[in-house]
């Protein structure tokens, strides 16, 4: 190498991630935790997926015991890297305005744009093995109390903790290919026109596809219904997804010119500045949303189903249920990480606006009006697009059951929508208390 | 007013201060930003208050627009005790009594020019449209009518820091809190902004306290104060 | 300064007589020292004798007889060179509030209280000079020969204020010397 050795560039990331301030290892803490979540899910299905041919599993209620049901398994297990990643998308933007600027003193300083880019790299890298390493100690007397893994079991678990912190360096190198190509950085302030972000959905159609693909026996092979399940999540999600950015701008503008309340100004105009920031933070939540409704709608039918054939035998049904129950803590798990993303977000907006936000508080706007403009912020563009969340997933419960014959109608679907606004605003809401932090007039003293 | 060239007596008629702080101490982890710190404004005065940087100036005004809480001492306005007073009250003067211009930063990036002005009468009830109306017309009174639906980050520097007295003025207060107005400002942005806001508060009898760095900026007061660790070093009256 | 070219440019500007000089001088230069009658006549006369300038004839309407003057071409020359060359950047550093503070030194004074009061006093002409233009009906030139005052007195104060602040080294290094 022209410039600098790996040594070197690993005692500088060293250097500067010592030297940062709190919100940093807010980040590199988020990310850890990230890549912790990932190498614990994949490293269970590898070990799932391991298995081979009819066993008598210990646990997992006989879920393990038949090839078909291990794919299930191991496609929710894939499926929850999904919202995994969401949360890593969030945590990655904590303290990014100090990263950057660290970036691009980096760059005055001299330092080539590779070189930058190697470092911030080995920062994430370095991160992200912490989190592997220490999901993978976690996992490694588990399996040993579960089972004697073969062999495959173990190389699958090395490749897995030793392919998130690669991937994670990867990830950086390419998410800051603009940061640590100027050495002025961001002098504007003016925020750049952005439209909605591709990567999050991209990579959320790739884990479903790739989890398809891996687990051909789940649901009966790729080709059938699933496969029209799977459409309808993606179609809807996406939908959602474009509906929370058109309705952010929609609302903004509507409301901005009617309003005589200012909280609902300030959050109408702060939407229609950047009306895909919601879309950003609410992606998972509303994939989330879908899946979880559709389940409660297929989970009633399927009940009405199974009770209303007389033959069942009851140890049939407590399987069926074991399995209905663990889907449940699979989507309530995503749904948790999802909230964790929507929290972190908000919080991460406002510490970014602590000094303006003071300011206003200084000027004698009350903080009361700044936390309802911030809670307007979250719910005005979320509420439509929850709306057409929850439709399709009912939608997904309706066919189902009319394709079973069954003639319930999937009502406790509804509530699914109406629970996750409420935990989205609860989320949202978690972050107040760093309002009443940030609007202290000492962060008027540093420019 | 009457007199528009010469200073207001430095006392109101009954002979008492609009504005007075006597020994005000604040320390911020192990800075003493303050260290027995006093001052009075009499109501339509115009004061400057300099220093080197790290004086105390900043810390001072913020006591004295109820900002900052000092650790101890005592800030008098009118007959309130201003360091006594709960964050309710001390919210709804700096709304309606005081108003604040700081270097940057007092406006919110996301409304136009015409909303940021008006928001302190859209958080006093007042209807949006009439809000509007008076919004309006203190931007065409500094000159900045024609950037109304513009936002912060368009407008120039000299421009924002008029459309930000616009917003401290708006709702009448009786004193106006500036700090370093100008301090980001090329000299002859900085002369429009300060002429702006000398000429207004004349006119309307507001008392301003002028935080500065600047002498050329502090000469457009009635009054100077000088600061040097946390303390006043010596008050001088106009000749 | 030179008075000689000052008078020079105005009367190019069209034939005057002495007192019309003088008035259009201080409307012009608001804030400088006003000319007095004396020094304006005999300025001209050295105008002509040097044929700068010449007499272009008499004027009595009613009042005393009065001369009336005319730039000459080499008049008119010598002002393009004058208004073209720069003007020499503070030649000679005579600074009497520098020469005060070193006597208040030699002689046992209280140079910083002097330095506190010359600050005083600078702040009040600067406070004067802002007022008279900052008034709604001052004209541009007033407001321009307001401002290069203020810079220089500005200029005085920031470096009273670094001298204050290193007396006690300057004090020692008087002593010795």
């Amino acid at each position: 190498m022209s410039d600098g050795n790996l040594g070197a560039d690993l005692r500088l990331a060293w250097l500067l991630s010592r030297g940062s301030d709190r919100r940093e290892w807010w980040r590199a803490g988020l990310t850890a935790l990230g890549a912790a979540l990932a190498t614990g899910f994949t490293l269970a299905a590898v070990a799932v997926a391991s298995v081979q041919g009819q066993v008598n599993a210990p646990i997992g209620g006989g879920l393990l015991d038949r090839p078909g049901e291990r794919s299930g398994v191991v496609l929710a297990l894939l499926l929850l890297l999904i919202p995994v990643l969401g949360l890593l998308g969030q945590g990655a933007r904590v303290g990014a305005v100090h990263r950057d600027r660290r970036l691009a003193g980096l760059r005055l300083a001299g330092a080539s744009p590779a070189r930058v880019r190697r470092i911030a790299a080995l920062e994430t890298g370095l991160v992200c093995l912490l989190g592997s390493a220490l999901a993978t100690a976690g996992a490694v007397p588990l399996l040993l109390a579960a089972w004697h893994p073969p062999a495959r079991v173990w190389a699958g678990a090395a490749l897995v903790a030793a392919a998130v912190p690669v991937l994670g360096a990867l990830v950086s190198v390419v998410a800051l290919r603009r940061v640590a190509a100027s050495p002025l950085g961001t002098v504007r302030r003016v925020r750049p026109e952005r439209g909605p972000s591709a990567a999050f959905p991209v990579a959320a159609v790739l884990l479903v596809a790739v989890g398809l693909l891996v687990t051909p026996e789940a649901f009966r092979g790729v080709l059938t219904a699933p496969l029209l399940v799977t459409g309808a999540v993606v179609a809807t999600g996406a939908g959602a997804l474009w509906l929370t950015g058109a309705a952010a701008r929609l609302t903004g503008r509507l409301l901005a010119a009617r309003t005589g309340r200012p909280a609902v100004l300030i959050a109408a105009e702060r939407l229609r500045q950047d009306p895909w920031a919601a879309a950003r933070t609410h992606a998972a939540v509303l994939l989330v949303t879908v899946v979880g409704t559709g389940f409660v709608g297929v989970r009633q039918a399927f009940l009405a189903d199974l009770r209303g054939k007389p033959e069942t035998l009851t140890t049939d049904l407590s399987f069926y249920t074991t399995g209905l129950d663990l889907t449940a803590a699979a989507i309530l798990v995503a749904l948790v990480l999802a909230l964790a993303a929507l929290a972190v977000g908000t919080a991460e907006s406002l510490a970014t606006r602590r000094r303006e936000l003071a300011a206003q508080a200084a000027a004698g706007v009350p903080r009361a009006v700044l936390a309802r403009a911030l809670l307007l912020e979250t719910a005005l563009p979320l509420a439509p697009a929850l709306l057409v969340a929850g439709c399709g997933g009912l939608a997904i419960g309706v066919w189902y059951a009319a394709v079973n014959g069954t003639r319930t109608m999937p009502y406790a679907a509804l509530l699914v929508p109406f629970g996750v606004f409420g935990c989205c605003l609860l989320a949202a809401a978690a972050s107040l208390p760093l309002l009443r932090r940030s609007v202290r007039p000492g962060e008027l003293r540093h420019a | 007013m009457t007199d528009i060239g010469g200073p207001p007596q430095a006392a109101t008629d009954s002979g008492r201060p609009l504005l007075a702080a006597r020994n005000l101490t604040k320390t911020y982890g192990r800075t003493h930003a303050l260290r027995g710190a006093g001052i009075e404004l009499a109501a339509g005065e115009i004061l400057a208050v300099t220093g080197p940087s790290g004086s105390g100036k900043s810390t001072l005004l913020h006591c004295l627009a109820g900002i900052v809480r000092p650790d101890g001492g005592e800030v008098t306005y009118g007959r309130e005790r201003l360091d006594r007073l709960p964050e309710e009250r001390l919210s709804e003067l700096r709304r309606t009594e005081f108003g604040v211009v700081f270097q940057f930063g007092q406006l919110l990036p996301e409304l136009t020019a015409l909303d940021n002005v008006a928001l302190p009468l859209l958080l006093a009830g007042t209807a949006r449209a009439r809000a509007h109306e008076r919004a309006g017309a203190w931007l065409e009174r500094f000159g900045v009518r024609g950037q109304q639906d513009l936002r912060p980050g368009e407008l120039s520097g000299g421009q924002a820091q008029r459309v930000a007295l616009a917003r401290a003025l708006v709702t009448g207060p009786r004193v106006v809190f500036a700090d370093e107005p100008t301090g980001a400002l090329d000299s002859l942005a900085g002369e429009q902004v300060m002429s702006a806001l000398v000429r207004t508060a004349r006119a309307d009898g507001t008392a301003v306290l002028l935080v500065t760095h600047d002498a050329q900026v502090a000469a457009y007061a009635d009054r100077e104060v000088r600061m040097r660790d946390g303390a006043v070093a010596g008050a001088e009256v106009t000749s | 300064m030179s008075t000689r070219h000052i008078l020079l440019g105005l009367l190019a500007a069209g034939p005057s007589h002495g007192y019309d000089l003088k008035r259009r001088h201080d409307e012009r230069f608001p804030q400088a020292r006003p000319l007095a009658y004396g020094q304006v006549y005999t300025t001209l006369q050295r105008l002509v004798r040097d044929g700068l300038a010449r007499v272009e004839g008499t004027d009595a309407d009613g009042g005393p007889e009065r001369t009336r003057y005319r730039a000459t071409d080499d008049g008119v020359r010598e002002l393009a060179r004058w208004t073209a060359q720069p003007t020499p950047p503070a030649p000679f550093v005579t600074n009497e509030i520098f020469a005060k503070v070193v006597v208040a030194i030699l002689t046992g004074g209280d140079p910083a209280a002097y330095l506190r009061a010359q600050r005083a006093a600078h702040m009040a002409r600067m406070r004067e000079l802002t007022a008279l233009k900052t008034d709604p009906g001052a004209d541009l030139a007033t407001v321009l020969s307001a401002d290069y005052a203020l810079n220089h007195l500005d200029a005085d104060l920031r470096w009273m204020t670094t001298t204050a602040a290193r007396l006690t080294t300057l004090t020692a290094e008087v002593d010795t010397a």
